[in-house]
């Protein structure tokens, strides 16, 4: 493979120049692979936050809408609230499925003799369904209303253990919740957001805070393919005249969030080709260089026998050296930067060496030599049909 | 086979079309050229020289008349086929030695043969063809630009010997060279052909002309003696 050869070494003895074109492709593969590996990231982050709720429907009064069968109740985030009445007609409509009621507020709360008081987010739920909704990873669930469960993320950061007392309201005047368990991390979720908050028993939240409605209620459906159809009858049992709840398919939601995610990606990425396109200006303009300054020797080759596709296989291996060593050298650089881009921006590398992330790599290196080959094949077929004649005359 | 003439042109025109008036480089040129025989071609500047080595060495066509190589008619050959004829049947000396810089000597040397087997050749033919222009062994690895003109010289001999072509075609092969050194090459020619090769050469020097054993003399584009 001579011309193969002679496509090396032409390389090697115009090593400036040729670094420079190669350098476009490094940048081009790293913008590309980087802004891939990262949108990937936060698709798999975001992912792995909402994953646990993604079998669920979400039921909330209809914000903007009538207060239809709903009424105020003291002591909610919101007026707008769903009655008894209407946590049964959900759970009918939704059967044979998990129908969770749930209430929430927040409150102060102090964690102990001289600790100052904070304020968090508490939420209601039946002792009962506590085990469908939330998983514990220390403790166990509340058998009476003294039990308190808490997030992972409010126990870490108060320093609270099983066993711990919290005083809740100010200075403890709605009383004193032991602590039984500690939850899993659930990460940003639809249904309870519990990592920073606490869960009392819906009988002590009824009494504590004076309330008999819920702010939303969690369906959790046992088949996802189910999801739709579950959906469907609550809108079309609370909905038909009026609409007064909201159904959020978590699912759907899911999906919406991750193809804006991917969309997103997909457009750092295009940013980042453009530098590849420059990338590959720079290889034309070498490689056409590379074509001028070597006309008399094209003219030679060509009188003694070298046929049009060989010389122009020649310049095409330039222009493929030019773009797999571009391209293996960017493709290492995105890893490098991909890990010290995840340790620093997503405090975790783990989403960097998955397929999904590492795809991207690859994307920006065949994008690379496709277009490093692309860019050289002009020049290469402009070297391949220059008349000999012509050629040998160059000086 | 070995009767048949290396070399026919019968009637060849060659008229370059520009846009100031058709130039009529060659008209109507007919010669043979036997096997074993040392051709020389000259005449003054302009005289069609340059077309007739052109279109001898197949890079070119005529616009009429015919032109065989070992039989074959060119006029209607295709660019592919006709670069392949180049290949194994046509060796071309230049004045200005045009070795590949990229390349060593050895490397040159080979190269037609690479063109012709597709693949990695044995670089013993090389030496041995390197040898026999009287080029030392310890020079095989020099790239051109580290041999003197001479040398080089030498080296663009046996690459054109290489595939053993029917024809070597020279052009002013010592232009380049002092009177020394392009005797020296002369003499090297002289050997080639005594042990058969047939070689047209173009030159204007006249001494050079007096190692060939025939002249042909072209002016205005046709042949004058």
């Amino acid at each position: 493979m001579i011309f193969w050869e002679i496509a090396k070494r032409n390389i090697r003895i115009h090593l400036l120049r040729s670094s420079l074109a190669m350098l476009g492709i490094v940048i081009g593969v790293v913008a590309i692979a980087s802004m891939g590996i990262l949108g990937n990231s936060l698709v798999l982050t975001v992912s792995d936050s909402l994953k646990t709720v993604g079998d669920s429907v979400i039921v909330t009064p209809h914000v903007g809408g009538t207060m239809g069968g709903f009424g105020g109740g003291a002591g909610g985030s919101s007026s707008l609230k769903i009655t008894e009445q209407n946590f049964q007609q959900i759970k009918r409509a939704s059967a044979p499925n998990i129908a969770i009621p749930v209430l929430q507020t927040s409150d102060r709360m102090k964690l102990g003799v001289g600790s100052d008081e904070i304020v968090a987010a508490i939420y209601g739920l039946n002792p009962d369904d506590v085990p469908d909704l939330l998983k514990l990873k220390e403790g166990g669930y509340s058998r009476g209303d003294s039990g308190v469960l808490v997030g992972s993320t409010f126990a870490k950061d108060n320093n609270v253990k099983v066993g711990s007392r919290i005083a809740i309201g100010t200075d403890g005047e709605k009383g004193t919740l032991r602590v039984t368990g500690i939850i899993e991390e659930r990460g940003m979720a639809f249904d309870v957001s519990t990592d920073s908050a606490i869960v009392v028993t819906k009988n002590w939240f009824d009494e504590t805070y004076n309330r008999n409605d819920y702010d939303k209620v969690v369906v959790k459906v046992k088949n996802l393919d189910d999801l739709p159809g579950v959906k469907t009858a609550i809108e079309n049992q609370m909905n038909k005249r009026d609409k007064i709840v909201d159904v959020v398919d978590t699912r759907k939601t899911m999906e919406t969030i991750f193809a804006a995610f991917g969309q997103i990606t997909t457009f750092v990425s295009a940013i980042g080709g453009i530098s590849m396109l420059v990338a590959g200006v720079s290889i034309l303009n070498i490689m056409m260089m590379s074509v001028t300054e070597r006309i008399k020797e094209i003219g030679i080759m060509r009188s003694i026998g070298a046929q049009r596709k060989e010389v122009m296989s020649m310049f095409l291996y330039e222009a493929l050296i030019l773009g797999v060593v571009g391209s293996l050298i960017g493709g290492t650089m995105s890893l490098i930067g991909g890990y010290a881009i995840s340790s620093v921006l997503l405090q975790t590398t783990k989403y960097l060496f998955v397929f999904s992330s590492l795809i991207h790599i690859i994307y920006g290196m065949s994008f690379g030599i496709v277009i490093s080959l692309i860019c050289g094949i002009y020049p290469a077929w402009r070297a391949a049909n220059l008349n000999p004649i012509d050629a040998l005359r160059h000086e | 086979m070995d009767d048949q003439p290396v070399m026919v042109f019968k009637d060849v025109v060659k008229v370059y079309p520009l846009p100031s008036g058709d130039v009529t480089a060659l008209d109507g040129v007919s010669f043979q050229v036997d096997r074993g025989e040392f051709i020389s071609v000259m005449g003054p500047s302009g005289s069609g020289k340059s077309t007739l080595l052109n279109l001898m060495g197949c890079l070119d066509t005529p616009t009429s008349g015919d032109i065989y190589i070992g039989g074959t008619r060119i006029r209607d050959m295709s660019d592919k086929d006709l670069t392949n004829l180049r290949r194994d049947r046509i060796g071309f000396i230049f004045q200005y030695f045009n070795l590949f810089p990229l390349l060593n000597i050895i490397e040159n040397v080979t190269f037609p043969m690479m063109l012709k087997s597709q693949k990695a050749v044995d670089p013993e033919k090389g030496r041995s063809v390197l040898r026999s222009v009287q080029l030392d062994d310890s020079l095989f690895s020099h790239t051109p630009m580290e041999i003197s003109g001479g040398q080089q010289q030498r080296v663009a001999v046996a690459r054109a010997l290489i595939n053993d072509p029917d024809i070597l075609l020279c052009d002013e092969p010592t232009g380049n060279l002092d009177s020394k050194t392009g005797a020296g090459i002369m003499e090297l020619m002289s050997e080639l052909n005594r042990q058969g090769t047939t070689i047209i050469m173009v030159t204007h020097d006249s001494h050079i002309a007096e190692y060939s054993r025939r002249t042909i003399r072209i002016a205005d584009g046709r042949i004058v003696e």
